[in-house]
């Protein structure tokens, strides 16, 4: 008979009892002795653990106190391990993370990849990482899948990462040592109900977290395999997750074979440190002696593992894996709790807060499994007594903090919460009240109709109970790019790797030195928009544009895991910002426009020609490559702002630029005639390409572009939309087509056309779209609006005029301050002046001073003087415009006649300035 | 004594169950309590097999069990309870049971109303007898709250923000010295609460702010709020435990089939995600939809087969009853039943047919009758 045989039968019993025959219920109870049995009688040693429970946590530190193992196998995936050692300089909690971008076999959609793993300081595993990694000759062996297979074992219709809200890890995919729940939901409510507890961490709580804290290791061992076993047992067969969890205890069990086979260790000298589930397992792998050992492990794909550390919380690990908010903090606080009673001394890594040295022990006789089991099944479990003072003081805390949070809460409270709290465990059959007791009396004593604060009790008691803890991932565990960024914010003199909000004030005119700093903290900021790890208050970064001051928002130490998620790009800022500015260009849905921006933020960010250059060659192929002209406002808006640019800060246009306009005058005259017929296209892209084609055209002109293209895709445009008629005149107007008296006419005929007028606004939004191409018809579009406002009715102007205004603001505002700027220009500016004002349209040719005749030819002065004494400039360009006819010969050199009188009169008046003049032109004229 | 009331009282109701509690009780008894914290828990939420108990105890009140703790619990303490949540989420059901469970009398009850004054808290005079006799505690009228002190009972206040602040504050002192003081009478002037006694008190969280409590008010009571019942499954329970109640109180022998319960939450599920999708107030019926009010469609429905249709509960009659309760303004309410009628009955009768096939016939002739 077996180690439980006693226990075996007594199962037996029981089913035969509550079944009525020993059929299925009797199997799963004898089954689970039996996986009891199987795991402890295992020649590895298996130290089954449960993610965030402190009596794993102690039972671990004893037993490696007792035991010194040599080698440690630990169930976490096995290309982490060289981030281990990096754990010294973080304050935990922190997340091991393996990352990747750059996929290949698995679907793209899946990208980028991420797998963390949290390491908590009240966790076995921390425990196991500690000892091996301090005591000289003692070796770590991580030995379940790879972040690789985690995917590859992904069930591929899913999509590739579970949508859950994880805070600190992003939206990773967690990885955990020893998860340890029922598999179904229908287990779990069932477990809650009898228990008569509202959560899981409740019941872990109630049921073995608190029993196993003070007991032995082979009750300890007994009890979890026993729990896992049951997990194991009850739950769905078909379920795909069970199967993915046999391939890790195969995965593990080879790897383990493997190792020991490779450096010849004693097994008795190993501890195999496993989830209470997986030592419970039934696969043929199991154990050393094992039946099958031919577990192929598939290879890992090509994809590209990055690794590094990133900071943890315990609310962000409570919301990855689903347990109730606040149960690591109490887990921590009651880990904290035990180790400072004394009884067991924990490990620390070197180098961390609270670190101690390692006890040194004897190594602890081979274990002789004795059968504990029964009597933790059998007996009621031992309770701590009260903890009277540590429940006074919760009480007398919760209060004080309900009051800084605005409740009217008073010693009263803490008496009754006092009262309440034994109350509340008494009726739940708790010698002790548990910390969710204290936390239910405080809700039921303090909380009235309303939460008077941003926090409401729940929450106060989880922060008095330990409350939220966030790690912090230590300076020399930093990618090199986090660590770069850091020395290089130095100068700004704060320390920017402490979690708090740096308000960072730089007045660049006194201290040229921290222009890097602030040029770095814009770069951050492209670099990571979303977040607020840097916030610019003042100051803005746009080309043509320098700070004086500046002010900025810094919480990187917040905001670790942004910076550590870029370190994964590359090894600067800089280079991060370049590859994504290149990435953002070559993708195969990037435009002209896209590329333009790119250009923008190359010479604004990085600096230099090489860069924007190279972006700004891809913008002329994406431009020439276009088929559709959705995009032209925008392209004309960035191609004008980098040409401004570039004409105020280089001696030339760089040559990609001069491509982009031929190239662009060359494409727009192409699509015209389409885009004023085609109806997805709209008034004001074509007004755009009709800006880029008359702003652009002397550029274009100079670099060997003909202007007949122009006036031919002109010519062959028949739009059909009166936005698209009106915008096809200016674009005669502007090639000198169409006169503006024509102009004039046609608007004025459209007006006595009562078929039309009800679509003349129309007309009109595609004259002030029209602005673009040709700003001289600025006083003709006010003259248009002047004549719609007088002559339209009232019918058709009334619900207009809304829609003209959401136009103007919407499509063209920066058109209306030129509209406005020259409509302040025509009309008077003072009551008084209304009454004389004549509209200058109204006036009669002639007799207004805006209404001249055509200047005569100067036939006197010092130019004409200077250009006829030297003819052959004038001639040669005379003969390129194709300008006939000779030179007049020079008059008395009187002023000419029909110049302005006032001109001469001013000029009569102060004669010195022009004298000056003439001098200087004389002069440069002889020399 | 039950089959002469209409309805009543839990204490009358369960009394055989209660005294049953009251003989295995062994567990320790707070003051003058009937049952120990446990039986009291135990007959509002009923008994599982693994409480090891001879006899099934039934569950009354459904809702979570950390509710119904807190509440016993500060009833044990020096607090009073105010049970706070949205109408028809069952707080005076819960505060009916636990003063039935603790001391065997719920109708010591004080209904707040604006015309509640301050004698109904404390006491007013038989004015005939004072005119005969004189003032004396013979001529006194004591209210339910002082005969529960008198008694070391629990008293109830129904819907306590419903009266005026100068009202609410006469409990002040009842609830912090615990006595009542008789000015009027010149001896034997003051009346203290014996042991056990305490208060349970409703207030609907819809009216906040009507005659919000003053904070001194406030702190003599803790709060337990009772949210409304969302899970489908407990609100199952409820309909069926209420009807299944209502069918006796009428004698009335129907079955209830699984099936029309089912359909009726779902349709009832459906028509609130509509109303909380709706744009506006016309969108959305003017019912809100609540258990209670499904617990009358279904009642309605009962009453109609049993005294005018063949003592069957139908598809048919269901939905004429739901029709009929649910359709308050014309057009609107109607309109919006027409159209899930159109919208969702009938695709799903098409899908699932059974029940829903003569669910959607009765519900197109109920609207078509209103129409």
């Amino acid at each position: 008979m077996s180690l439980f045989g006693a226990l075996r039968e007594q199962l037996n019993d029981a089913a035969e009892t509550f079944a009525g025959s020993p059929g299925a219920l009797s199997e799963i109870l004898t089954g689970m002795v039996d996986d009891v049995d199987r795991a402890l009688g295992e020649r590895l040693e298996i130290f089954p653990v449960c993610h965030h429970s402190p009596a794993s946590a102690l039972a671990m530190a004893r037993r490696l106190r007792e035991k010194q193992p040599q080698v440690i196998y630990l169930e976490l995936c096995e290309d982490l391990r060289p981030l281990l050692d990096e754990l010294r300089t973080c304050k935990l909690p922190v997340a091991l993370q393996a990352f990747a971008t750059d996929l290949d076999g698995f679907p793209e959609s899946w990208g980028p990849l991420s797998v963390v793993a949290p390491i908590t300081e009240a966790s076995a595993e921390y425990q196991a990482i500690a000892y091996a990694l301090d005591t000289p000759g003692v070796e770590l062996v991580l030995v379940d899948r790879s972040s690789d297979h985690v995917f590859q074992w992904h069930p591929r219709e899913e999509p590739g990462r579970p949508a859950e809200e994880a805070g600190l890890h992003g939206d990773a995919v967690g990885v955990e040592i020893g998860d340890l729940r029922p598999r179904f939901a229908e287990l779990e409510e069932h477990l809650l109900h009898h228990g008569k507890v509202r959560h899981w961490s409740e019941w872990w709580d109630q049921y073995v977290e608190q029993p196993l804290s003070g007991a032995d290791y082979d009750t300890y061992r007994q009890v979890m395999v026993l729990i896992g076993s049951l997990f194991r047992r009850l739950r769905p067969h078909d379920s795909a997750k069970l199967d993915r969890d046999e391939d890790r205890e195969r995965y593990m069990w080879t790897r383990m074979r493997e190792h020991l086979a490779a450096t010849g260790a004693d097994p008795e000298r190993c501890l195999y440190v496993c989830g209470a589930f997986h030592a419970a397992s039934r696969v043929e792998e199991f154990g050393l002696d094992a039946t099958r050992t031919d577990f192929d492990i598939s290879p890992r794909t090509a994809t590209n593992w990055l690794y590094g550390l990133i900071p943890s919380s315990h609310s962000a690990i409570e919301a990855q894996f689903g347990l109730a908010p606040g149960s690591v903090s109490i887990a921590a606080a009651t880990y904290a709790k035990a180790t400072t009673r004394g009884g067991v001394k924990p490990y620390a890594l070197k180098g961390q807060p609270s670190s101690k040295r390692p006890a040194k022990a004897k190594p602890a006789a081979p274990l002789v499994p004795a059968d504990q089991l029964t009597g933790f099944l059998s007996r009621p479990p031992e309770r701590d007594p009260l903890d009277e003072a540590e429940l006074l003081g919760w009480c007398v805390d919760i209060v004080r903090l309900a009051r800084r949070n605005g409740y009217l809460s008073s010693t009263a409270d803490a008496i009754a919460v006092y009262e309440t709290s034994i109350l509340l465990a008494g009726i739940r059959g708790r010698a002790r009240p548990t910390p969710y007791d204290f936390q239910d009396a405080a809700v039921t004593c303090i909380e009235k109709d309303t939460v008077p604060g941003r926090r409401d009790v729940r929450r106060l008691c989880e922060i008095l109970l330990g409350g939220d803890r966030i790690g912090e991932v230590g300076y020399q565990s930093l990618p090199p790019l986090a660590q770069d960024v850091f020395e290089r914010l130095e100068p700004l003199g704060f320390d920017m790797k402490k979690r708090a909000v740096h308000r960072v004030l730089l007045d660049l005119n006194a201290t040229p030195e921290l222009r890097p700093c602030s040029q770095l903290l814009w770069v951050l900021r492209r670099l990571m928009p979303d977040d607020h790890a840097v916030r610019p208050i003042m100051g803005s970064k746009q080309l043509g544009e320098r700070s004086i001051q500046e002010s900025w928002d810094v919480a990187l130490g917040h905001h670790q895991r942004a910076l550590i998620e870029l370190g994964y790009e590359g090894v600067t800022v800089e280079q991060v910002l370049e590859q994504r500015l290149r990435r953002s260009v070559w993708e195969p849905k990037a435009t002209a426009a896209d590329a333009l921006q790119a250009v923008e933020e190359a010479i604004l960010f990085l600096g230099g020609r090489r860069v924007a250059d190279e972006l700004g060659a891809r913008a002329v192929d994406l431009l020439a490559a276009e088929r559709s002209v959705d995009d032209a406002p925008d392209v004309l808006r960035r191609i004008r702002r980098l040409l401004a640019h570039y004409r105020a800060s280089e001696p030339a246009l760089p040559e990609w630029c001069e491509r982009f306009v031929t190239t662009g005058y060359a494409q727009y005259c192409t699509l015209l005639p389409t885009a004023f017929v085609a109806e997805d296209v709209g008034v004001r892209q074509v007004a755009a390409m009709l800006g880029f084609l008359s702003s652009m055209e002397s550029l274009a002109l100079s670099l060997g572009c003909d202007r007949a293209q122009l006036e031919l895709a002109v010519r062959q445009s028949h739009p059909e939309t009166p936005g698209k008629i009106a915008l096809l005149w200016a674009a005669q107007f502007q090639l000198g087509v169409l006169a503006i008296a024509d102009l004039r006419e046609r608007c004025a005929e459209l007006l006595d056309n009562p078929l039309v007028v009800p679509s003349f606004p129309q007309y009109l939004s595609g004259f002030v779209q029209a602005l673009e191409a040709a700003p001289a018809l600025t006083p003709f579009v006010v003259e248009v609006i002047s004549g719609a406002f007088a002559k339209l009715p009232d019918r058709v102007l009334l619900p207009w005029l809304p829609t003209l205004i959401e136009t103007l603001r919407k499509e063209a505002p920066e058109l209306v301050p030129i509209l406005i700027r020259e409509a302040g220009r025509t009309f008077p500016a003072t009551l008084a002046a209304v009454d004389a004002w004549v509209a200058p349209w109204e006036r009669a040719p002639g007799d207004g001073p805006g209404v001249r005749a055509a200047p005569a030819a100067v036939t006197g002065g010092p130019a004409a003087e200077l250009l006829a004494a030297h003819p052959a400039p004038s001639d040669a360009v005379a003969a390129l415009l194709g300008c006939e006819g000779g030179w007049a010969p020079l008059g008395s050199g009187d002023a000419a006649p029909g110049a302005a009188p006032e001109v001469a009169a001013l000029l009569a008046r102060h004669p010195s300035a022009a004298d000056a003049l003439a001098g200087v032109l004389c002069a440069a004229g002889k020399g | 004594m039950t089959d002469e009331m209409l309805r009543a009282p839990a204490e009358v109701k369960y009394a055989e169950e209660l005294d049953w509690l009251e003989s295995i009780d062994d567990g320790p008894k707070p003051f003058s309590w009937r049952l120990s914290p446990r039986m009291v828990r135990l007959f509002v939420l009923g008994s599982e097999r693994s409480d090891g108990l001879d006899r099934e105890i039934a569950q009354k009140w459904f809702g979570d069990r950390s509710f119904v703790e807190r509440a016993i619990v500060t009833l044990a303490s020096d607090r009073g309870l105010l049970l706070i949540g949205d109408p028809g989420t069952g707080k005076s059901w819960l505060a009916e049971l636990l003063a039935a469970a603790i001391s065997r009398n719920s109708t010591l009850v004080v209904q707040g109303t604006a015309g509640t004054t301050e004698d109904h808290i404390k006491y007013s005079w038989n004015v005939s007898m004072v005119i005969a006799k004189g003032q004396s505690r013979e001529s006194m009228i004591p209210s339910p709250i002082m005969t529960a002190m008198e008694q070391g009972v629990i008293g109830r206040f129904e819907e306590l923000t419903r009266s005026t602040s100068d009202v609410q504050d006469a409990l002040i002192s009842i609830l912090s010295e615990k006595y009542v003081s008789i000015p009027e009478l010149d001896d034997d002037n003051i009346v203290f609460a014996q042991p056990g006694f305490s208060i349970i008190a409703t207030a609907n969280s819809r009216d906040r702010g009507v005659n919000d409590l003053s904070s001194a008010l406030k702190r003599r009571f803790n709060f337990v709020r009772i949210p409304v019942v969302t899970n489908k499954k407990s609100e199952a329970e409820i309909v069926r435990f209420r009807t299944t109640e209502l069918l006796r109180r009428h004698n009335i022998d129907l079955e209830l089939p699984p099936t029309l319960l089912d359909i009726l939450l779902q349709s009832f599920a459906d028509l609130r995600a509509a109303a909380a999708s709706a744009q506006s107030d016309d969108g959305k019926l003017e019912s809100a939809l609540s258990t209670a009010e499904q617990i009358g469609v279904l009642e309605d429905a009962i009453l109609h087969s049993n005294f005018f249709g063949d003592r069957t509960l139908r598809a048919e009659t269901l939905a004429g009853s739901l029709v009929g309760s649910l359709a308050r303004r014309t057009p609107e309410d109607l309109a919006i039943l027409n159209k899930y009628w159109h919208g969702v009955v009938e695709p799903r009768s098409k899908k699932d047919g059974g029940e829903w096939q003569g669910f959607l016939e009765g519900g197109r002739q109920a609207i078509a009758t209103l129409s």
